[in-house]
């Protein structure tokens, strides 16, 4: 059984049937010896983790760095914004708190953002990410926040 | 900035008026013998109550029902009253999303009016402002309140407003404003924006 707030990956060979899944005409003996050694098991900090740094990089969003406890961030577009996830065997509903530039069209961005969101952590960890929520927590009219690295 | 009561000031004073003008009139009507000669009510020299109205009013009944209509003007008369103090009236989160099937999308109307702020605030004349959103993300409704000072032109800085700030506002939100109040104070504060102005020149050691 999977620690709560962890998801572990699916192994083939590692269920109750102990043979290839149905799907996996391919499947040698290879693939099924891999589920004999052991589990995977990704922590759900991790896709948090994930979500918030492609949400970084891929896109103007951005998160608060600085201050202590909670005291005294300030926005900053290099930063990594805050992500959380909430997951349901492989299911996962994500939050993300993002800060943006304005102007921009909020709409079209944060819907660039949850696609890519969507896609690359689906991509990264398997899991099925449905639904991403995005809140909106800072607006900077300073274009020069990010921080660019040479 | 502040919403008041104006719409229900106005109906309930209506409707209390219409009531005095009633009350008024049917009392002329009486005074003069119209109303009896029109409903052949009784005349305004006759008794209409009869009998003794002190054991009416000591039936424990009538004391409780008195007091119960009491209670009742009392409440919608503090309700009145409260309802004079001047609300902001913010609006709840805006939700950009189209279909929340994907997902939600929220924006604090506050995180915007900051960043409106931010704007106005960098318009040359500009001492300070204060940005109020009501109103849904489709249909935005914006207050401002702009300081200027003494030196300002007013004209110039109306115009990058409506130019410039309000157009950003329709741009971040895809939506037009629906209505929008801009109140222009003036202060003898300067403007003090902290913009760090970049520059290039020899330094001379």
């Amino acid at each position: 059984m999977n620690p709560p707030g962890a998801h572990a990956w699916p192994l083939p060979g590692a269920g109750a049937g102990d043979g290839p899944l149905p799907g996996d005409r391919d499947a040698g003996p290879d693939f099924a010896e891999t589920g004999t050694r052991g589990q995977t098991v990704l922590a759900a900090r991790v896709i948090e983790k994930i979500a918030a740094q492609v949400a970084s990089d891929e896109s103007s969003a951005g998160g608060s760095s600085g201050g202590f406890l909670g005291i005294g961030n300030r926005a900053d577009l290099a930063a990594r914004p805050k992500a959380s996830v909430e997951l349901a065997g492989n299911i996962a509903t994500l939050r993300v708190e993002v800060g943006m530039l304005y102007p921009v069209p909020l709409r079209q961005a944060t819907e660039a953002l949850r696609g890519r969101i969507r896609t690359r952590v689906t991509e990264l960890t398997g899991v099925d990410v449905r639904e991403v929520d995005i809140r909106i927590s800072w607006l900077t009219t300073d274009t020069n926040g990010r921080r660019k690295l040479l | 900035m502040r919403q008041t009561a104006g719409t229900l000031n106005r109906i309930w004073l209506a409707v209390l008026g219409i009531l005095f003008v009633a009350a008024g009139a049917a009392l002329l009507l009486q005074s003069n013998g119209t109303l009896h000669a029109l409903l052949n009510t009784a005349r305004f020299w006759e008794s209409v109550v009869t009998g003794d109205l002190h054991a009416f009013f000591a039936q424990p009944w009538v004391a409780a029902f008195l007091l119960l209509i009491g209670v009742i003007l009392a409440v919608l008369g503090l309700l009145w009253i409260i309802a004079q103090i001047p609300r902001k009236n913010t609006a709840g989160a805006y939700r950009l999303h189209d279909d929340g099937s994907q997902g939600f999308t929220l924006c604090d109307p506050s995180v915007l009016a900051a960043a409106v702020e931010s704007r106005i605030n960098a318009l040359p004349g500009v001492v300070s402002s204060a940005v109020l959103l009501r109103g849904t993300a489709s249909a935005p409704d914006l207050s401002l309140r702009v300081t200027v000072n003494d030196r300002a032109d007013v004209q110039d800085v109306i115009h990058r407003i409506q130019t410039s700030t309000l157009r950003e506002l329709s741009y971040a939100l895809e939506a037009p404003l629906q209505r929008s109040q801009l109140q222009i104070e003036i202060s003898g504060r300067s403007q003090s924006t902290g913009t760090v102005v970049h520059s290039t020149g020899t330094v001379v050691y």
